[in-house]
């Protein structure tokens, strides 16, 4: 999924943590060691479905990139397997009472791959740069002041709103990672980026991968493998056969019908885990008839998103009627519609449509927005709509969208987790996604009240009404949460496959 | 001689000219602003600011051609828009890859076809000759990547002998290298052979007919005597030459067999480039292999025309 | 001997060619596909049942279904009129285009030819599919802009081929004389000089057939040819790739139309070759490998 990019995930990968709103100091992790000799283990490689852009990680949106980069920066905090944001370069930090100021303390000791420490300064650097060169991340930074660094091991972020969910934005992926300035202004950052983290670079070879070696200055525990590398495997088929031929010990990119064979099969180890990406169909709003609020929710009722489902994931994914998957917080379990083609004739009926072609737009970028426009024109068909698909090259596409020039389109949004990445830019009359022209004074209202509501209970409620109205008026039309499907050979052991696609080696061993 | 050679050199300096204005009109042909459509949603302001002025766009057309053919010359493509990486670096690290492709498919290909298209010729009418003119039909109608998705099937899937697909570096592991580069090069071998079998069976016939020929026969040298020393030796000069053109066009990249194996070459960085709507890569790509092309084609016109001085009257 | 003697001749020749008989044989068949594929396909091209994926090759579905569930005899028949489209099209620009630059090359000579023919020499510095694919990323990939793409490939062999024949009836007896006697550019073209390289031609528009469907099922199988949910041959081995190690089927049929297709176009090419112009260069042949 590379290009995902800012405008469209604006939180590609973001992780915004999920019960820690009211937070005010975490706790230090055991560095001890833990009795982890690290080391001897090999090297572990790892079949990925397409080659980063660049490994600047401020720079980049490319889900290949972060993939590499997981295992060579690190951030103030991270998620955990819950998406919880845990310490990492910072042990603990503290909030003022009128939540405008956070006191992060750094981990002592601290180094980067090539000896030199990592300091405030550092992080100041890092940040500053996001913000200031208005990188893709940018917008995390929205309520930041200023981030500043009285000494080396303490950085001060002055807020100008309470922002419940900051942890996240400045930890959540390595987006926003800490990098080094000299690594920066030299330039190399873009193919050997110097980092804090497990593992680093030590070769790039463009259109065939990307070779990393532990770092020994490592402030955790000692990685047990040597090295990881990443090859560049386009074709799912043939990563599955270096899978199993061991050339390849871990790969995310598995033919997808062959899934639930492999799970079964017992020769690999075959994790599927829904992801908090969601896709979706949206009609546009500025457009008659999808103005008219009966024509959208009769698309609703016409939809099968199981079989939708089928032809785009090969049932890998959860169809949902809401965008927040379901083991979220912040899930909101309801679901109006079903696979009702006689309720959708009838609210067509009560629009006063008849014989509507509809102009569905998806691109080749996303195959499988393309699978699943011929199922949803089938379906449509059923209720009298005539979809014509046009599928476009996504630069065109984009182009398009920008100026709403569609019926309808259908694409997807990956790694929201806050439920404000979930709906704020998409449906609020203002959001700078708002492409399908949704507007309701109500939801407006609750989405800036959400915003910055720091009890965590009043702040569920006030989205679970926003999910409500946003479904009920088929702002978008959800359609599923795509699962997260990796795969690795039974000499691995120690991975897990993660919510966020976060891809990390650090713990990961491989037997010889 | 000297002559012939300036002329051919002139000739196609003026062709290489003509080049890099088409590779250099491409990226004014793309509709709206290159830079902005190649970032999609990458986009960032300075990024974008920055790959615009680098890329020049913001100077007048001529300028802007003048100092692209300045800096290619001096082996400046460009940098690429995705990673800001130097194109020539970017384009130069692709070609052992396509190398090492083009050429052991040449070698198959020659496997194959000296001795189909000799036999042929000699055997004229035989049950062989008929062989081999159904192999070179099917060869040039067959389409590669089919015959690569077939190879795959029955190679890597039903007999597991070969990788599916893949690249090692032959200077890493050259038993590795073999093993991957054995379907591809047979993919394209294979369409290479029937080209040239036919070129060498007619090539071979042509020489078999002329008089000197015809000669060794009346002073009763044996059959294969006369194959071997007179007409080969004459038959391959064209040969040599079609060989050279064939190689000087895989060089170019074999884009689909490339992509197909997902061998990392030229022709998979210019599939890439076209995936990434990366302009500049994709210009550098095109320049270089174009550039490669004509100046094989130069170095077989001169050697045909040592090797055949009729050549030069032409 | 005329040029519609040598046609007739040709024709007659053709019958007694066996493998020609069959190439023409496959090309009607084409044709009539290419024309009623929609009513001959057992079931809509665009038919998605996601209940049928997949399913290998049955009496319901001859060739098996695909990724969506469709019919790949129907995807399969239905994309018949793509291929012959995009091969018509293509070289009936590449001809147009072609033939009218080598005839002016070649007729007026002097710089006129110098500049064309150079402009020629560049378009054919590039490999075939190479040039293809770059036309196709600045213009977005589409069936139009294949069909432009592969004409503007193959435009340069018809200029070549066009002035080639050009230069030698120039110099003929009856057309120094029709200069002679004052008979306008014009009417030379057509009465002396066009049906004399029309043989070279028509042997050139059958291959380059041939080597236009090719292309734009390599164009379609890098995803850059004729978007979904249009069906086309190399589309759809584009799409199939990633299951064809389970469903062979994905992979084998459209791969063997764009066979036959191209393999008749180039049996009924070489017998019009082989009888009207049996010295001809073939151009498209030396450049054939770079697809």
């Amino acid at each position: 999924m590379s290009n995902f990019g800012s405008r469209l995930a604006g939180a590609t990968l973001a992780v915004v943590l999920v019960a820690a709103g009211g937070c005010s100091a975490g706790k230090g992790v055991d560095v001890d060691g833990g009795g982890a000799t690290g080391g001897a283990g090999g090297v572990l490689t790892a079949a990925i479905g397409g080659e980063p852009d660049q490994l600047d990680p401020h720079k980049t949106s490319a889900y290949y990139s972060f993939q590499v980069l997981e295992n060579v920066y690190d951030t103030l905090v991270e998620p955990d397997e819950n998406l919880e944001m845990k310490p990492a370069l910072a042990t603990e930090w503290k909030t003022s009472d009128d939540q405008l100021t956070w006191t992060f303390t750094l981990r002592e000791g601290v180094k980067f791959s090539d000896g030199s420490p990592l300091t405030s300064q550092d992080v100041k650097y890092s940040f500053d740069r996001i913000v200031g060169e208005k990188l893709n991340n940018a917008y995390r930074f929205a309520s930041v002041k200023s981030v500043a660094a009285p000494d080396p091991k303490t950085v001060v972020v002055t807020l100008s709103a309470p922002t419940p969910n900051l942890l996240a934005n400045l930890g959540g992926f390595k987006g926003v990672a800490i990098v080094q300035k000299a690594n920066i202004e030299s330039g190399a950052v873009k193919t050997k980026p110097v980092g804090s983290g497990p593992f680093a670079v030590s070769a790039y070879t463009s259109g065939d991968s990307v070779k990393l070696v532990r770092n020994d200055n490592y402030w955790g525990d000692k990685p047990k493998l040597d090295g990881v590398t990443f090859t560049f495997v386009k074709d799912p088929t043939v990563a599955l056969q270096n899978l199993r031929g061991g050339e390849v010990q871990w790969t995310d990119n598995l033919p997808p019908q062959q899934v639930p064979s492999l799970k079964d099969g017992g020769d690999l180890e075959v994790q599927t885990t829904p992801s908090s990406d969601y896709w979706y169909l949206t009609l546009n709003q500025a457009r008659k008839p999808y103005s008219d609020v009966n024509v959208r929710r009769a698309v609703a009722f016409a939809l099968d998103p199981a079989a939708i489902t089928k032809a785009a994931k090969f049932g890998l994914a959860t169809t949902n009627q809401t965008a927040i998957p379901k083991g979220s917080a912040w899930y909101y379990e309801y679901a109006p519609y079903r696979h009702d083609p006689a309720q959708a004739k009838q609210l067509l009926g009560q629009a006063g449509v008849t014989g509507l072609t509809m102009e569905l737009m998806v691109t080749s970028e996303y195959p499988e927005t393309v699978s699943a426009a011929q199922v949803i024109a089938a379906q449509l068909k059923e209720v009298g709509i005539t979809v014509r698909i046009r599928t476009l090259d996504f630069a065109q596409w984009l182009d398009e969208q920008g100026k709403g020039n569609f019926d309808a389109f259908m694409l997807g949004w990956l790694g929201n987790i806050d439920p404000d990445e979930f709906y704020y830019a998409q449906h609020h009359s203002g959001g700078t996604f708002n492409f399908q022209k949704y507007r309701n004074p109500a939801v407006d209202k609750l989405l800036d009240q959400a915003r910055t509501e720091t009890d965590q209970a009043a702040r569920k409620q006030a989205y679970d009404q926003v999910a409500k109205q946003v479904v009920d008026d088929a702002s978008y039309i959800y359609l599923y949460n795509p699962d997260v499907v990796q795969g690795w050979s039974k000499k691995v052991t120690g991975y897990q496959a993660r919510t966020d696609r976060a891809i990390r080696f650090r713990d990961v061993a491989l037997a010889k | 001689m000297s002559r012939f050679i300036l002329r051919r050199l002139l000739q196609s300096a003026v062709v290489l000219l003509g080049v890099t204005l088409v590779v250099f009109l491409l990226l004014q042909l793309v509709p709206g602003d290159p830079v902005r459509v190649a970032l999609g949603t990458r986009f960032d302001p300075q990024t974008y600011e920055a790959l615009r002025s680098r890329a020049g766009l913001d100077r007048p057309l001529l300028t802007q051609y003048l100092s692209y053919v300045g800096n290619a010359l001096t082996g400046d493509l460009g940098v690429s828009f995705r990673s800001g990486q130097p194109v020539t670096t970017i384009v130069l690290e692709r070609l052992p890859a396509t190398l090492s492709l083009a050429l052991t498919a040449v070698l198959i290909a020659v496997l194959i076809a000296l001795p189909l298209g000799v036999l042929a010729a000699v055997r004229n009418g035989s049950a062989l000759d008929h062989a081999a003119r159904v192999f070179s039909q099917f060869g040039v109608s067959v389409p590669d990547f089919w015959m690569g998705i077939m190879g795959i099937l029955l190679f890597a899937g039903v007999l597991g002998w070969l990788p599916p697909s893949g690249y090692v570096a032959l200077t890493d592991d050259p038993a590795g290298w073999l093993s991957h580069v054995l379907l591809p090069a047979a993919t394209i071998g294979l369409v290479t052979a029937s080209i040239l079998t036919r070129f060498i069976r007619s090539s071979v016939l042509e020489v078999l007919s002329a008089d000197h020929v015809r000669t060794a026969e009346a002073k009763g040298l044996r059959g294969r005597v006369v194959v071997l020393r007179h007409v080969l030796r004459n038959a391959l000069i064209p040969v040599v030459t079609v060989v050279a053109v064939q190689l000087a066009s895989l060089l170019g990249g074999v884009i689909v067999v490339e992509v197909l194996f997902a061998w990392p070459g030229i022709g998979r960085l210019t599939y890439d480039a076209v995936q990434a709507r990366d302009y500049p890569v994709l210009q550098g790509a095109v320049l270089l292999v174009a550039a490669l092309f004509l100046v094989m084609n130069l170095l077989v016109d001169i050697l045909y025309a040592r090797l055949d001085p009729r050549i030069r009257v032409r | 001997m005329s040029a519609d003697s040598r046609t007739r001749r040709a024709l007659s020749a053709l019958r007694h060619d066996p493998p020609a008989v069959a190439g023409a044989a496959v090309l009607l068949l084409l044709v009539v596909v290419g024309v009623a594929g929609q009513w001959l396909a057992p079931a809509g091209v665009n038919d998605v049942d996601v209940d049928q994926m997949l399913h290998p090759p049955s009496w319901a579905h001859p060739f098996g279904t695909d990724e969506l569930g469709r019919d790949v005899l129907s995807r399969v028949l239905v994309a018949a009129r793509v291929s012959l489209q995009v091969g018509v099209v293509s070289v009936g620009i590449a001809l147009l285009v072609g033939a009218t630059i080598g005839l002016i090359a070649g007729y007026y000579q002097g710089w006129v030819d110098n500049v064309l023919m150079r402009g020629m020499d560049v378009l054919f510095a590039f490999p075939v599919l190479l040039l293809a694919v770059a036309i196709v990323a600045v213009l977005g990939p589409g069936l139009l802009t294949a069909m432009i793409a592969i004409g503007v490939v193959y435009t340069p062999i018809f200029a070549r081929v066009t002035r080639a024949g050009v230069l030698s009836v120039r110099e003929q007896v009856f057309v120094r004389a029709a200069v002679s006697i004052g008979a306008s550019d014009l009417r030379i073209i057509r009465r002396h000089v066009l049906p004399n390289i029309a043989a070279p031609l028509i042997v050139q528009t059958s291959l380059s057939l041939a080597f236009a469907i090719l292309s734009e099922a390599a164009l379609s199988f890098l995803g850059l040819g004729v978007q979904p949910p249009a069906p086309a041959w190399g589309r759809m081995l584009f799409d199939g790739r990633g299951f064809v190690t389970e469903a062979w089927w994905l992979g084998f049929f459209p791969g063997a139309a764009i066979f036959l297709t191209v393999l008749a176009f180039n049996l009924v090419g070489d017998a019009l070759r082989d009888v009207l112009d049996p010295r001809q260069l073939t151009l498209g042949e030396a450049r054939r490998s770079t697809a």
